[in-house]
């Protein structure tokens, strides 16, 4: 259900996106700013709506806000270099490790924090989702896996490099670009392609430096709070 | 380590869901309007209130950061769009970009945008730096919202967390571990035990967390929680004067007034145009307004 909703959210979003590419429909002269930002906060309130339902224990609400914290809290070093964002590591491994809905909680608070920290801006709900769907990515790649394959985390954390940067453009493509269409669209993606490479290139090095640790620490911290509850059979 | 600072200014004694009513309209406002006037009148309403709120230094670190965010905006309109008719410059083909032609109404887009993002960045700003964190938590649900806890929780835990990592770095460089290494590759592999050691700590901490959370009754029953809101004469009246603003730009938004031509040649401006962009800056330069009365006013600072 969790892949449907993320592969529809995609889905919509870049066909919406589309059809405002297209001159001669009613889309064309839409305000794209507001949709975008309804859209986003559709998204993120749905994700969030489905965790207050799913009524965590207090282990899971603690897990979750300590890797919030600690992928808010690297992110403070870096924020002077531009593109390298060890955030989207973290939030990757605990997407990996813990699933779909974790991954995007973490994803999307570590946002929100850190920016209580360095500053909000209209960048944050961007931010929130990019993250959020970096952790749900991760979770749905490690469902077709049984054991960690650092190789494969490796290349999504590289690909989510510039998915991320790709996603964060299109703020700053549908607030203060006109007309909407494919040059425009292209010169924005240009022009953040040194930044995302950066980004790319730093999540392969934090990958192949601290995936295999962090995922086996990780791991074994997944095995000490899972409390598994045998039926007695009746018969 | 809160990016807010604390002032006595109106702004920040204001009552939370006031200050984000606030907030809220003006981003909201500015997705909607597309016309430079209402934008540069709600610019200048957010300015008066960011120097009201005395986070002007605050201020200047988002201008500089928008100015290059600016640029960009105009570098791209001014390159790729060439949808204006006023051509400014018309130069050689260059491959990728085409024909080189900078029309006078990309020009003023780009600036126009510029002046929509530089309402947001001053309305985040004033977020950022006039909100208190805590406040925003409990306003959003913090007491029954298992989410707020959650984000509550991780602020709580982020200097810890900084704080951990600080002290295993100084207990690494004791035992001789130097982190000042040339080579990156070397420097990167020194922090991979500091690292560990933080994840872990970090971990430990948020299973303690978690019985403390436990022991305290987490998940028995439905949570509660107290929450005392003082409402003051102040809210009411900055409350008042936002759900005006808003009435009035929604009757400008429907006489269809606050969307601007910029293509193929800019749309002139109307006299009435500038007195209602100045009607909708009062509106919502209130808050400044009030600051000044209640700095200078000792009866009206009794009063509300």
């Amino acid at each position: 259900m969790k892949d449907k909703i993320f592969i529809l959210s995609i889905f919509l979003m870049l066909s919406i996106l589309g059809l405002g590419l297209i001159s001669d429909n009613p889309l064309f002269t839409a305000n794209w700013a507001l949709i975008s930002v309804l859209f986003l906060g559709l998204v993120i309130t749905a994700f969030f709506r489905s965790f207050e339902r799913h009524s965590p224990s207090a282990k899971e609400i603690a897990l979750i806000a300590t890797m919030a914290a600690l992928a808010a809290a690297v992110r403070v070093p870096f924020a002077i270099l531009p593109g390298i964002q060890p955030t989207t590591f973290l939030v990757m491994i605990t997407g990996w490790v813990f699933g779909v809905q974790s991954g995007f909680v973490v994803g999307a608070l570590a946002a929100l924090a850190s920016n209580f920290f360095l500053g909000q801006g209209p960048w944050t709900p961007w931010q929130m989702f990019c993250w959020g769907m970096g952790g749900v990515a991760a979770a749905l790649l490690a469902r077709r896996n049984t054991e960690f394959n650092l190789q494969k985390f490796t290349i999504l954390a590289c690909s989510w490099g510039y998915i991320f940067g790709w996603l964060m453009n299109i703020w700053h493509w549908v607030g203060f670009i006109y007309p909407l269409n494919m040059k425009t669209f292209l010169a924005t993606y240009v022009a953040s392609f040194p930044f995302d490479t950066l980004h790319a290139m730093g999540n392969v090095v934090i990958s192949l430096t601290f995936g295999k640790t962090f995922h086996h620490v990780i791991q074994r911290f997944k095995r000490k709070i899972t409390v598994i509850t045998l039926k007695e059979n009746e018969n | 380590m809160y990016a807010y600072k604390e002032h006595y200014k109106l702004f920040q004694s204001l009552c939370c869901e006031v200050s984000l009513s606030y907030i809220a309209a003006v981003v909201l406002l500015c997705l909607i309007f597309s016309h430079p006037l209402y934008l540069f009148s709600l610019f200048l309403a957010l300015n008066m209130v960011i120097l009201s709120a005395g986070i002007i230094r605050e201020w200047l670190i988002y201008l500089k950061f928008s100015l290059m965010l600016i640029f960009l905006i105009i570098l791209v309109n001014a390159l790729f769009v060439h949808a204006g008719a006023t051509i400014l410059i018309q130069g050689p083909r260059i491959p990728i970009i085409g024909t080189i032609r900078i029309t006078l109404e990309a020009l003023c887009y780009g600036v126009g945008m510029g002046l929509r993002l530089l309402v947001m960045m001053g309305a985040f700003c004033l977020l950022t730096y006039a909100v208190h964190p805590d406040r925003v938590l409990k306003a959003l649900g913090g007491g029954r919202s298992k989410t707020m806890l959650t984000l509550s929780i991780s602020l709580r835990l982020f200097p810890l967390i900084a704080g951990d990592f600080v002290r295993i770095t100084e207990a690494q460089r004791c035992r001789g571990v130097n982190f000042q290494a040339r080579d990156p590759r070397v420097r990167i592999r020194k922090y991979v035990p500091v690292l560990n050691t933080v994840l872990l700590s970090s971990l430990e901490r948020s299973f303690q967390l978690a019985e403390s959370l436990q022991s305290r009754g987490y998940g028995s029953t439905r949570r509660t929680c107290y929450r005392e809101v003082l409402r003051r004469p102040r809210d009411y009246m900055v409350i008042m004067m936002i759900l005006l603003g808003l009435g009035y730009a929604l009757i400008l938004i429907l006489s269809g007034s606050t969307g601007y031509s910029y293509y193929p040649r800019l749309q002139p401006v109307k006299g009435a145009e500038i007195t209602m962009a100045v009607g909708l800056g009062l509106f919502f330069m209130f808050p400044a307004l009030l600051n000044w009365g209640w700095e200078r006013c000792r009866f009206l600072k009794s009063k509300i």
